[in-house]
């Protein structure tokens, strides 16, 4: 049985950093470098080699509803991947980028608590272990923003920390109600016990759920921690924080509970059409306003996510598509362009688009990349955004859902316009760059360029060949609905 | 998938790939050898079109009249502007130029062969990416500024293109091919408006065209030639041309807005045409203007109408391209492309001038010239089709009618101060020794003249008997079997017999003197150079036009510049809610909770 091991791994090697790295950094690279590697292949193996099949493992000798269990199906396959791409991604770009911090091995100790804590989200069937394994993920997040010591950064470390608790509590009540209700904590036996509440009962767990890991998405009006947050961290971890940790939190979760557990109650899919699309204009409205790089790209994360939501409101396979699609394209395109701020940061040592010039010159990986990756996040073809924006419009429009189309369309239009300010002012501005104050290194430029490669290469998911193997399988787990505890139940 | 179309498509492809790590000569030979093999290819195609491409189970590619239209002329434009790109490229920026040409070929080419409507959004996103590719070369201050702007409103449009076909596949499935849809409910007619907006954005028609005069001036001029002068003109129109003959079944009501729209696009940009000092921009708002005929003819629903529209488009191809090479051609020499420092290049460059002057006389539509007989079809038709009429509909027709001929006049105006300002008057003195522009550049513009001039006296034998009437045909325009009471050979020969008649009155009368500039006994220096610039300031300075054009400058009108006010405004609201006090984002929560419990009860 693999699925242990992807939470074993990285507390593993969380615990050892310390251990065999005193002073130097070294070590502690390799070893993190080592089993996120190693995460990624076992992930690849798990959603490639076992598609098809739901793995459950139980923790002790009893099954549900006494024991606990880990379950292991496409969908949380590929968030696995999804995870651990990013994860080794951002671990390449990572050393000289936090040396520059002034850096020690804790930096790659707490990575991999962040890493263990996304996995254990994802492949836990206990919605008490999920609180848990989500409080591990959000304590070590909360670290990583605080990590460059400066005045601000643990401002926003401050805020982050009181909205993770609100979102805590809020997900702890749910977790009581839910409890008190069905006398269970597994996410299939709450199923199995919610199907004969009432649906009052229902609605307050979902009201709840909703709003909590509303929270954890950033979805409007939940949203406010996310631009200081994802601003403030050193730029590898924000890769992290909007690529991953908000899907494997936010979104990762909400499907899973409202899908898996709740069979998809059409209030609940009404309203993530709502914030959706709430989250999709606000979002990129307050984005496109924005001259500190980071905090546009931050804003930004919410306005995606709210593509990812207004698709998963739809309640059609297509939408289904187009959201799971679009989850791994965000996590690509909007992890690559941290690093390019980070890039940038470095390099010129400033966050504000005002202040950059033209370095399509002295920089050419830096703008190349940055470009692929604002040509994706706007939806231009041929790269990975346009076609899940494509899906997604589709689907709204098939679904009888022209209003909602039109929104992601005037957000997809509003998206292109603010990225283009980015490459104007920050890469190919009129003035050129003369020096560069710092420089962006091979590591910093091989996950620029891995993540660019990615963008062109996650477009292939479109081709209906390829689509059977990759996105179909997770959509099917998702549109089982409630089918799928039933599922769990009988392993 | 070893059809001829997809070779069309992955020959261009191929070589843009290649051209990333050939050097600079192998880029050129090799960008030639793909446009030639293309052509061969579509040659071929004349008279026996090949079978469809399948790709997952549909029509993927497929050739019909009106897309061999397209690519025919997609060709031959391409091989006559890179032949003028074989020599004189800027070197700056050189390399990645020719990686962007064949790849704007072969998008071109996959967007008028795509059948099926996800292809073609494929297709038509990457040649408006091509086109930002082309902006991002451009140099000067404005240059990145204008490549937002061209790739906002470009590329921009084609989500809504992605929402139009969505819509129009609820009811006829993706097929852009003889869908017939009919404008009954509100989807459809959505669907119809977010592709007219698309095709508005490429081909650069009213509001839209903003993009095309600030392209024209700062992207490299071969490229300004190339795209809108050229290939967004044949896509826009082909997908205009697309929808109002068969795709959709467009009432009268609908068209008539069309066609105003059309109108609106001709007056206003020539307009502004007419007050530019900048030679390029000037040559983009006359790219604009000249859309609007093809609007006007295409949408108009009369058969004449239509076939004069596509024909305009043709036309309109080669003289706009060959105005801007030779602009450019002069720029090149003279170091400038803004009026008032340029002046007297005819005589160091008469070839150029020769080309230019032909190519003006044609888009100003002076008979025996290509630009008039295309004119002269679209006017016909809409007088015929406003003969048909109710009384209403006649007078708003005529209206849009009288419009379009008001603004040929004055192209002409304004075609005579650009000639003036670039190649009459007197000359500078720091153009002293310059050359004539190398063989390859007035070949190409040639080239060009020489097509214009025999599109205008051999219409009906070449080009509407070959591509235009096949493709209106194609788009269900049967009915006629005339292109007007026009003939050329007659206007012709009526003009050589006035031609030499006036030359007998001269030479029989001739008693000329020629002297040097007398200015009141001053030494005739640079300060007393007439320009040309300001023939028509006059109109700047009229009553009602000169608020309009006080406005218009301010920027009053750009759909792009109202746009980007309107969301900046709205995001600066919304930043005030978001000033980082936790209590306030506290509340936001709350708010949500409570909202959530409301709607659970």
């Amino acid at each position: 049985m693999i699925t242990p091991y992807f939470v074993i791994i990285p507390l593993a090697a969380a615990f050892l950093i310390p251990l065999v790295s005193k002073r130097k950094t070294g070590p502690a690279v390799l070893l993190s470098l080592a089993s996120t590697f190693a995460l990624v292949v076992l992930s690849g193996y798990a959603f490639f080699g076992r598609s098809g099949e739901t793995l459950v493992y139980r923790m002790s000798g009893w099954k549900l509803p006494v024991g606990i269990n880990l379950v292991q199906d496409a969908f949380s396959s590929f968030m696995l991947v999804m995870v651990s791409l990013i994860a080794l991604t951002s671990l390449v770009f990572s050393p000289r980028y936090i040396d520059r911090l002034g850096g020690d091995a804790k930096y790659y100790s707490l990575f991999m608590v962040l890493v263990a804590g996304m996995n254990g989200v994802v492949v836990t069937g206990d919605l008490f272990n999920l609180f848990v394994f989500m409080e591990i993920a959000i304590l070590a997040a909360l670290a990583l923003v605080a990590y460059g010591g400066r005045a601000h950064e643990f401002e926003a470390a401050f805020k982050y920390a009181v909205m993770a608790s609100v979102s805590a509590s809020l997900i702890l009540i749910g977790i009581a109600v839910a409890y008190s209700a069905t006398s269970s904590l597994g996410l299939a036996t709450i199923s199995r016990g919610l199907e004969r509440q009432s649906p009052i009962l229902v609605l307050w767990v979902g009201g709840l759920f909703m709003a909590g890991f509303g929270l954890k998405t950033a979805a409007m009006p939940f949203h406010a921690w996310l631009p200081d947050a994802h601003s403030s961290a050193p730029a590898p971890i924000s890769a992290m924080l909007s690529g991953v940790l908000i899907k494997a939190l936010g979104v990762y979760v909400l499907i899973r509970f409202f899908y898996n557990v709740l069979g998809a109650p059409p209030l609940f899919l009404q309203i993530f059409l709502v914030l959706g699309a709430v989250s999709i204009i606000l979002g990129v409205l307050l984005a496109i306003g924005q001259w500190d790089i980071k905090r546009l790209l931050a804003y930004h994360s919410i306005s995606q996510i709210g593509y990812i939501l207004l698709a998963m409101g739809l309640d059609t396979t297509l939408g289904m598509i187009g959201a799971v699609y679009h989850m791994l394209n965000h996590a690509v395109f909007k992890s690559l362009l941290f690093y390019n701020a980070g890039a940038l940061e470095t390099a010129l040592g400033t966050r504000d688009l005002r202040e950059m010039g033209n370095v399509s010159k002295l920089l050419p990986v830096t703008s190349g990349t940055s470009l692929i990756a604002s040509l994706s996040i706007s939806g231009v073809p041929p790269f990975n955004g346009f076609f899940s924006k494509l899906v997604i419009i589709i689907a709204a429009v098939q679904a009888g859902q022209p209003l909602f189309a039109f929104v992601a369309v005037v957000g997809s239009l509003l998206t292109l316009a603010s990225f283009l300010k980015v490459q104007k002012f920050g890469l190919r501005g009129g003035r050129p760059v003369e020096r560069l104050i710092g420089e962006v290194d091979g590591g910093m430029k091989t996950a620029m360029i891995l993540l660019a490669a990615l963008c062109l290469v996650t477009s292939l998911l479109i081709v209906p060949g390829i689509r059977e193997t990759t996105i179909d399988p997770v959509v099917k787990v998702i549109m089982e609905k409630t089918g799928h505890a039933q599922i769990v139940l009988e392993k | 998938m070893d059809s001829p179309l997809v070779l069309v498509i992955a020959a261009p492809l191929a070589v843009a790939l290649l051209n990333l790590f050939l050097p600079i000569a192998l880029r050129k030979a090799m960008t030639v050898i793909g446009i030639i093999l293309g052509g061969v290819l579509v040659r071929g195609f004349f008279g026996a079109p090949p079978p469809s491409v399948a790709l997952f189970g549909t029509t993927a590619l497929s050739l019909d009249d009106l897309s061999f239209f397209s690519l025919a002329f997609i060709h031959i434009i391409g091989l006559i502007i890179f032949l003028f790109c074989l020599k004189g490229l800027d070197p700056g920026t050189e390399r990645t130029f020719l990686v962007l040409y064949p790849l704007t070929l072969a998008c071109a080419n996959g967007t008028v062969l795509s059948s099926h409507g996800v292809g073609f959004l494929v297709f038509w996103g990457l040649s408006g990416l091509a086109l930002y590719g082309f902006a991002l070369l451009g140099q000067g201050e404005s240059a990145s500024a204008t490549a937002k702007k061209t790739f906002i409103l470009v590329g921009g449009s084609d989500v809504f293109l992605i929402m139009g076909l969505a819509l129009a596949a609820m009811s006829s499935g993706w097929s852009l091919f003889d869908a017939r849809i009919p404008l009954a409910g509100p989807a459809e007619a959505l669907a119809f408006v977010f592709l007219l907006i698309a095709a508005f954005a490429k081909a650069g028609g009213f509001p839209l065209h903003t993009w095309v005069p600030d392209f024209s001036r700062d992207a490299p001029v071969e490229s300004a030639a190339f795209l809108p002068a050229s290939l967004d003109k044949l896509l826009g129109i082909y997908l205009l041309a697309r929808m109002m003959g068969g795709y959709f079944e467009v009432g009268l009501f609908t068209r008539m807005i069309v066609v105003t729209l059309g109108a609106l696009t001709v007056i206003v940009a020539v307009m502004m045409a007419m007050v530019q000092h900048n030679g390029r921009r000037l040559l983009g708002y006359h790219a604009v203007s000249q859309v609007g005929y093809m609007i006007m003819g295409v949408a108009s629903g009369h058969a004449l109408a239509f076939a004069g529209g596509l024909f305009h488009l043709l036309n309109n191809v080669l003289y706009k391209s060959n105005l801007f090479l030779a602009l450019g051609s002069a720029e090149k020499r003279a170091g400038s492309h803004d009026l008032d420092e340029l002046g007297g290049l005819a005589k160091a460059m008469p070839a150029t001038f020769a080309m230019a002057l032909v190519g003006a006389l044609s888009i100003s539509g002076l008979p025996p010239f290509n630009g008039f007989f295309s004119k002269w079809m679209i006017y016909q038709g809409l007088l015929e089709q406003a003969g048909g009429l109710a009384p209403a509909y006649a007078v708003w027709l005529l209206v849009c009618l009288i419009m379009a001929v008001f603004g040929s006049a004055l192209t002409l105006a304004s075609f005579m101060k650009f000639l003036h300002a670039v190649f009459l008057g007197r000359r500078p003195e720091r153009f002293e020794g310059l050359r004539e522009a190398p063989a390859n550049q007035w070949l190409a513009t040639g080239l060009l003249a020489l097509l214009c001039v025999v599109f205008g006296l051999f219409a009906q034998a070449v080009p509407l008997r070959l591509f235009v009437f096949p493709a209106a045909r194609e788009a269900g325009f049967e009915a006629f079997t005339y292109p007007g009471f026009y003939r050329p050979n007659l206007i012709l020969t009526l003009f050589v017999i006035g031609f030499l008649a006036g030359l007998a009155v001269y030479l029989l009368t001739a008693k000329t003197r020629r002297d040097g500039a007398y200015i009141g006994g001053h030494v005739p220096s640079e300060a007393f150079r007439v320009t040309g610039t300001d023939f028509y300031k006059e109109i700047t300075e009229m009553r009602p036009l000169a608020t309009l054009y006080r406005q218009a400058e301010n920027k009053a009108f750009d759909v792009y510049d109202l746009g980007s006010k309107a969301t900046f405004g709205l995001s600066h609201l919304l930043q005030r809610a978001h000033a980082g006090q936790l209590q306030v984002y506290v509340l936001f929560i709350l708010f949500g909770v409570l909202l959530f419990m409301i709607l659970a009860g």
